[in-house]
């Protein structure tokens, strides 16, 4: 720590910290227009020129890039660094078009705020003019290099932060502008990070164009409803109509967002939204009222329940509802429907449910998102962050570029980051683990371990080591066919760093494969000791924006809000008290037993809340044919996709921008959900639960509002104790919060387990798959540009990517005659055939093709089963 | 001055001539030698420049390939410096004077009237293959002005009028 004094007041900070951020300590301002705490420090604009005394001499310094030191007295004010900046400024507007009225961001615009601040009035010197062509080329963001003050803040945020480098300065010197090469049309991430920071209004959203001044929009804080990452989210309003989102610079997520939350909200103006019930009326859909189809709902299940017994139900979820919708679903197809058959998202909760939880206690991310800047070494276990949680690669890229840590990347397909410097180790597709368990059998070899850990903490070690002879790392590395240092070299990397991270993604495409992957990394992490600190430790990222919450209320066969099991009498008989009613005391079917018993008889009545098994789920055939067997389908969605139209009611729900609530992000963090001033279309999950309880003669089942779930929430989930909506501000709280003072944690375990120690299961048998076939292997992959099919239905994202492209590496292409855009045929052993259109990448290797599965027309899930998440293809030119 | 600067700020347009997959190949050797460091760009565009007389998009996008450097950067690394050309060059390199005392003789005038009747702009070849127009800031002969330059031979004390004449002794 460094003590300073800035404008008289005292200050410490860390060392190494800059004048200016030692400033904001202090609560002074110090003006900039090329800094960003995002950012490295640039000193471009010398606006934030200080005068430092230190050892007796008075010296003018730029305080963003100058660290601070001890005994230094700074002043941000005076006569001359007024003048400073004030001629700084006039230099800036020399060539800065004045056409401050006709200009969209007028009122948002830090120069214009700074030249009326400094008062600068008429230039001593030549306006010099400079002509540049206004480009409205590419999608999302409008370049207009006229208004440009060469801050160079969105060149560094595309590099530094986003890691994509797609915009550089070109025909430096007089006529310098920002562009891409040969100034083509972005092809990015489209994150419109660039457009976001850029101070004036050089760089824009087309979509604020025109609409209006920013000062008189209307703003309401929610968080994004895509990914897990909780990114907060400002919803910008004209006329009741959602116009831009960007995000404040004092959330958790420091401002940034990715081209779904940006862009993305689109999905809930879509004309595809449905606003009145449907029920099928003589084998057709009609339109009907809401009591009409509610009471239809109500007797459909009761008729089933008296017919075949509530264990002829089965409820699927979705991890895109609210905690509190989460608990009242729970609590409905618990209490009111009578069944344990609950679940949701394809069980693509594995890594934690499966992996963390039984070997450290909670099914929980240990670690906070904005800790993995810090981390030394970062090893991805199967996740390819560029697309599935972009904002979660902005950290790795700010790590490894910034702080030179080392990323080690496990995946079957190059990703962004494999890129980076570090190890990138080939394995088969959802075989992640077995290279995890040889880092750990060399380790142990090597001894680079935390024997304290080992004696004191873990439980099962012996047999532990003894399951982990097959994994020898020349054994692993001769069967994947891959040279064993690699392995070693991760292994020692990881091992020997002070602190190091794993990140492991969930979705669909991962539902087979990850619970391995997460006992492996949990594993790993606590042998070489570093669980329980900061930036260290396992994080999961669920697809969902409330996948960690989904968990937390229970939304799985087997469990209870809070973590509690059905089979567990005691925490069985803690809910049958608040719900006054019996509870099943033993662990229902999963959504792919659901499925089959629809398929098989078992399964009646199926009950589906936002979920959309027919495109999103493994093995179309199966889901339609249990859904076309099924006697009573209720399907309760924002769209007609394809489940609705296979269904016999279809209850319209509304959307994340319509309601309001909680998420649960995969850092633990609980934010608020609110709505914006939008026209509601349809009704919230929770008031139709309400609605379905009392019309099926459960009176007690009576929610008033989202607050009033929270109330019962914090009363019987011990870790959101001390939640409450008004102790939710921007930043939320992360569980767990034990009670109204505490103020939640940045990382787990810090002060021991929930079961006092680890208990580490026998890792499984070597079974990697022989790589023999001569066949291509179909990978489902996932873009950045969607999340599972619900923003398809948005337009924005369909610009961007409109639909599905199979990518192959180079050389594959060659030999099989193919350029970009070409059309291939993928055909499968039975004969299932899909045309595509094919796109070169870096990201597959030989004989892969990696296709997106967000697209319903495209059927993918026609070609992955169950139990073979990757299917053989046959891959010919069309 | 503000109209001069307009005729210099055109954009550019991209190059189409489409170099031939097998003459492509050749960068395979200038990108083993120079991958793995952001600070042999140079040289290896000094290379690459040689081997095809200009660096159009796809060398550019191969090399950004080849040595894992984003493509906008080298752009930006290519426009900053006038020894790179992203235009293949012509049979005869025009230099025109665009100096203080050039100018004011008029070798405006002789810009005007090689844009209009050659058709190419600073910077720029003409499509038959015949000239390239570069404008330098002075040639040391500013007795002579207006001057320009045509390949090695230099033309001084130029009536603006005859510009063409002299450009019709160079096929």
């Amino acid at each position: 720590m460094v003590t300073l004094t800035v404008d008289g007041i005292k200050v410490s900070v860390k060392k190494g910290s800059s004048i200016l951020e030692a400033a904001q300590v202090a609560g002074v301002r110090i003006p900039t227009l090329c800094h960003d705490k995002r950012l490295i420090p640039y000193g471009a604009c010398r606006l934030c020129m200080v005068e430092v005394t230190s050892r007796g001499k008075t010296r003018t310094m730029p305080a963003c890039f100058n660290p601070a030191r001890d005994g230094m007295e700074v002043t941000s004010d005076s006569p001359a660094l007024r003048s400073s900046r004030r001629v700084q400024l006039m230099l800036l507007l020399r060539s800065h078009p004045l056409l401050c009225p006709s200009c969209d961001a007028a009122g948002d615009c830090e120069l214009q705020n700074l030249v009326f601040e400094y008062e600068v009035g008429d230039l001593p010197f030549a306006r010099q003019s400079r002509y540049f062509h206004l480009d409205n080329d590419s999608s999302f963001i409008r370049f207009n290099m006229n208004l440009c003050i060469r801050c160079g803040m969105c060149v560094r945020i595309c590099e530094e932060v986003q890691g994509q480098s797609e915009i550089s300065f070109i025909n430096r010197g007089m006529n310098m502008e920002v562009s891409t090469d040969f100034m083509r049309p972005l092809e990015c991430e489209f994150c419109g990070q660039c457009a976001d920071i850029c101070p004036v209004g050089a760089i824009a959203s087309k979509w604020l164009v025109g609409t209006g001044r920013r000062f008189e929009l209307s703003h309401v804080t929610t968080t994004c409803s895509f990914c897990g990452l909780g990114c907060s989210l400002t919803l910008e309003e004209k006329d009741q109509q959602t116009v831009y989102v960007n995000s404040s610079p004092d959330s958790p997520n420091e401002g940034s967002l990715c081209v779904k939350g940006r862009y993305g909200w689109t999905y809930a103006y879509s004309g595809g939204r449905l606003a009145t019930p449907l029920v099928k009326k003589n084998g057709v859909l009609t339109e009907t009222t809401w009591e009409e189809a509610l009471s239809a709902v109500a007797s459909g299940f009761s008729k089933i329940k008296k017919d075949h017994g509530p264990q002829a139900i089965g409820a699927l979820g979705s991890a895109r509802m609210t905690n509190e919708e989460a608990f009242a679903f729970n609590r409905f197809v618990r209490t009111v429907l009578g069944t344990a058959n609950l679940d949701h998202g394809a069980s693509s909760y594995g890594a934690l449910v499966d992996g963390l939880a039984p070997t450290l206690g909670y099914p929980a991310s240990t670690n906070s998102i904005r800790e993995i800047r810090n981390a030394k070494v970062i090893l991805l276990v199967g996740a390819d962050l560029t697309e599935t949680h972009p904002i979660a690669k902005n950290e790795v890229i700010m790590a490894s570029g910034r702080n030179k840590a080392k990323v080690i990347v496990i995946d079957s397909i190059k990703t962004k980051l494999s890129e980076r410097d570090g190890v990138f180790i080939k394995t088969p597709f959802g075989h992640e683990s077995a290279v995890v368990f040889s880092m750990l059998k060399h380790i142990l070899d090597q001894e680079i371990v935390d024997k304290t850990a080992i004696a004191s903490k873990i439980d099962g070690f012996e047999k532990f080591l003894e399951s982990l002879k097959d994994y020898d790392p020349e054994n692993v590395a001769t069967l994947m066919g891959i040279a064993p240092e690699l392995i070693h070299q991760a292994a020692e990397i990881y091992a020997k760093a002070p602190s190091a991270m794993i990140l492991i993604s969930e979705g669909s495409n991962r539902a087979m494969s990850n619970a391995e992957n997460g006992r492996a990394a949990a594993a790993l992490a606590v042998i070489s000791g570093h669980v329980g600190k900061e930036s260290c430790g396992v994080m999961v990222f669920g697809e969902k924006s409330n996948s960690q919450g989904a968990l937390d209320m229970g939304l799985t066969p087997k469990h209870l809000p809070g973590f509690g099991l059905l089979e567990d009498e005691e925490a069985r008989k803690k809910f049958e008290s608040l719900w006054k009613t019996k509870l099943p005391s033993s662990a229902g079917m999963n959504s792919r037993e659901i499925l089959e018993g629809a398929e098989s008889g078992a399964i009646k009545g199926i009950y589906l809340v936002g979920e959309n098994p027919v495109d999103t789920y493994p093995d179309r055939v199966l889901t339609e044919k249990a859904l076309n067997a099924a006697e009573f389908v209720v399907v309760q969605d924002m769209f007609f996709n394809s489940t609705a139209k296979m269904a016999d009611v279809v209850l319209p729900a509304c959307s994340a921008l319509e309601k309001e609530g909680s998420f649960t992000s995969s850092e633990r963090r609980i934010q608020r959900v609110r709505p914006s001033t939008k026209e509601k279309l349809g009704r919230s999950d929770l008031e139709i639960f309400n609605d379905l309880s009392i019309l099926m003669g459960n009176a007690s089942f009576a929610y008033d509002s989202p607050a009033d779930v929270m109330t019962e929430i914090s009363k019987s989930v011990e870790f959101y104790a001390g939640v409450s909506y008004d102790r939710l501000g921007l930043q939320g709280l992360m569980w767990p919060v034990k009670d109204s003072s505490d103020d939640g944690s940045l990382f787990l375990y810090g002060n021991g387990y929930p079961h006092g120690r680890v208990k580490l299961g026998p890792a499984p048998e070597l079974n990697l798959p022989k790589q023999e076939s001569n066949q291509f292997l179909l990978v489902p992959g996932i873009t950045k540009f969607h999340s599972g099919s619900m923003s398809t239905w948005g337009k924005s994202l369909l610009e961007v990517c409109p639909e599905p492209m199979a990518q192959m590496c180079s050389s594959d292409m060659s030999a099989l005659g193919l350029e970009d855009g070409d059309t291939i045929k993928v055909t499968n052993d039975l004969g299932d055939s899909m045309k595509l259109k094919v796109k070169w990448s870096r990201r597959p290797l030989e004989k892969q093709i990696v296709v997106p599965y967000h697209f319903p027309g495209s059927k993918l899930n026609k070609f992955v089963k169950w139990n073979e998440p990757l299917a053989e293809v046959k891959v010919e030119k069309a | 001055m503000q109209e001069r600067d307009a005729l210099l700020k055109k954009k550019v347009v991209p190059s189409v001539e489409v170099i031939p997959p097998e003459r492509l190949k050749l960068l395979d050797e200038i990108i083993d030698k120079y991958a793995g460091s952001t600070q042999n760009l140079i040289p290896a565009l000094k290379e690459a420049q040689e081997l095809f007389g200009y660096l159009p998009m796809e060398v550019q996008r191969k090399l950004s390939i080849g040595m894992n450097i984003p493509a906008p950067h080298i752009y930006g690394v290519v426009t900053f410096y006038s020894f790179f050309t992203i235009t293949p060059r012509g049979r005869h390199t025009i230099r025109l004077c665009l100096g203080t005392a050039c100018y004011v003789k008029g070798s405006k005038e002789i810009l005007e009237n090689i844009i209009k009747d050659v058709g190419i702009n600073v910077g720029e070849t003409s499509e038959d293959g015949r000239f390239t127009l570069e404008a330098v800031r002075c040639l040391g002969a500013c007795g002579l002005a207006p001057v320009m330059m045509i390949g090695e031979d230099t033309h001084g004390n130029i009536h603006p009028p005859k510009t063409i004449s002299i450009l019709d002794g160079y096929q």
